[in-house]
């Protein structure tokens, strides 16, 4: 378990220092991406002052939420951008390099590639939150809570998203089934909390956990919610169990194409 | 003709190769209904709790328009400038401008054929759903409503086209037009009133969405409105402005890049 946690450390410091190399490109994409991540927020903060308050949600709470989004986006997939080039190596047959390797199967996907513009997200990310902190003065049990609820919110995500991602070795034209599948999940991660009432709130939170991601942690830091709180905890570690049966059953159905690929 | 043909054998085999692949098309679709469907749910409330009325605009007029832009994205036309962005860094500009067809009318061909499918799919299945759930506002009843909202809606193509082509040409000058294509990309969704439908714009935006480029390209979100009977002509003529200026700039960007490019056969 340690020495997979060392080869993960080392693969991710072996990108950043391959993605570097490339100065310009690497500062443009970290702040192209965080300047298109703004977009969202003037969206619904116009939206907010168009229509008022909606389910209790106000501008700050929008911050927090894009904050909570993007930084478990970008946490999964700078770090873990491997797993997005699944669909296509399970086409191409370029996984056997994987299926090859002594290591953990899936730490090896995922650290098989970085995500510069990642990075753009993971600033954005962290510089909404903060400003969420300013905007509701926060204490210290609720920068304990941000900190707690960014940790489980990221492995919830990463959990999902192996699921939709293991969807690759099911279909033959996987790439656009599996963005598909992961459109369903991320998008309603995005919205306005305020526009889930009811049963669409209970199917977005117990069957898609979309809102389980940005909506249902602000929720938590605004309200000091405790028991919601344990919801997420419960269906991170039950989504983060499944995720993995889910990929290990899939990739015994991977036939190899025999090509000779190395490296990654 | 001879353009005709080549456009006609481009949207042949490309509308071929997409009905062979339905998971595309289920991707396409998903991504509509996670976005749309959702948006509607919320303007639904929000029409509610505000007793069915914003600025003159009812819930009908807002999901009608939203889902104009929806359903003109799944044209996928913002994908040219990654096409010639791919084009450029790999190296196949070379063999394609070596070609007797023009190469940018080619991009732009290869584009609205990959697109045309799941466009029709999407908007006929999409127009019908939202017409027997929501109904049709009066404003889409009119006589002038068909007429200026095809001259809009190819105006918008044309303008989406030249815009993106624009930033994928950039790509001849820096190494990742990426980032670019990110900005101009969320430019084009907040003032083509995508999440937030332009007739909850405060003013300085919906200024902003009428002379920009980015506004332009997805006038048809702007048909559904009653302002729309007395704006028309302007929007449509902002539209025709913008081709000429996009058009120029394309022409000498494209005439300087082509000079950069070296042929080196084999």
């Amino acid at each position: 378990m340690m020495q997979e946690f060392k080869f993960v450390l080392y693969a991710i410091k072996k990108n950043i220092q391959s993605s570097a190399e490339l100065r310009t490109s690497f500062l443009m994409n970290v702040i192209g991406m965080t300047i298109n991540n703004t977009a969202f927020i003037l969206l619904w903060v116009f939206f907010v002052k168009s229509v008022g308050v909606i389910g209790g949600w106000t501008a700050a709470d929008i911050v927090a939420l894009q904050g909570f989004t993007a930084l478990c986006f970008g946490i999964v997939f700078s770090f873990g951008a491997g797993l997005r080039k699944l669909p296509e190596q399970v086409t191409n047959g370029t996984f056997d390099r994987f299926m090859l390797s002594p290591k953990n199967i899936l730490a090896r996907v995922c650290t098989s590639s970085f995500g510069v513009s990642g990075l753009g997200d993971i600033v954005f990310g962290i510089v909404c939150l903060v400003i969420y902190g300013f905007l509701i003065h926060v204490n210290l049990l609720q920068v304990l809570l941000i900190i707690v609820l960014v940790v489980l919110s990221t492995m919830l995500f990463f959990a999902v998203a192996v699921a939709c991602y293991s969807a690759s070795f099911y279909f033959d034209d996987a790439t656009f089934v599996v963005s598909g599948l992961f459109e369903l999940f991320f998008t309603p991660s995005l919205f306005h909390g305020g526009a889930f009432q009811g049963a669409m709130r209970a199917f977005f939170m117990f069957v898609i956990p979309a809102l389980l991601v940005g909506t249902i942690p602000v929720e938590i830091v605004k309200n000091l919610s405790m028991g919601k709180l344990s919801i997420v905890a419960i269906f991170t570690a039950f989504w983060f169990v499944l995720s993995i049966k889910i990929f290990n059953h899939a990739i015994r159905r991977y036939e190899s194409s025999n090509l000779m690929t190395f490296g990654g | 003709m001879k353009e005709i043909r080549l456009a006609k054998k481009i949207f042949k085999t490309l509308v071929k190769d997409r009905m062979q692949y339905p998971a595309r098309l289920f991707a396409d679709t998903t991504s509509i209904v996670s976005r749309f469907g959702i948006l509607v749910i919320l303007y639904f409330y929000v029409f509610n709790l505000k007793g069915g009325s914003i600025n003159g605009a009812t819930f009908a007029m807002v999901a009608w328009s939203m889902f104009f832009y929806f359903s003109f994205s799944t044209l996928g036309l913002s994908r040219i400038s990654r096409m010639i962005m791919q084009d450029i860094t790999s190296g196949n500009i070379e063999v394609l401008l070596s070609k007797p067809i023009p190469y940018l009318l080619y991009r732009v061909w290869w584009q609205i054929g990959l697109g045309i499918y799941p466009f029709i799919v999407v908007t006929v299945l999409g127009a019908l759903a939202i017409a027997l759930i929501i109904g049709v506002p009066k404003t889409m009843t009119i006589p002038l409503f068909l007429p200026t909202f095809v001259l809009t809606f190819v105006g918008a193509i044309v303008v989406s086209l030249l815009v993106y082509a624009v930033v994928g040409l950039i790509a001849f000058w820096i190494e990742d037009v990426q980032p670019v294509y990110w900005i101009v990309d969320k430019a084009v969704m907040i003032l083509g009133g995508s999440y937030l439908p332009i007739a909850l714009f405060p003013d300085f935006m919906y200024k902003i969405a009428m002379y920009s480029p980015f506004g332009a390209s997805v006038f048809v979100t702007h048909t559904v409105y009653e302002s729309w009977a007395t704006v028309w002509y302007k929007l449509i003529g902002i539209q025709m402005a913008w081709i000429l200026v996009l058009g120029t700039v394309i022409y000498f960007m494209f005439s300087k890049a082509v000079k950069n490019v070296s042929v080196n056969g084999g």
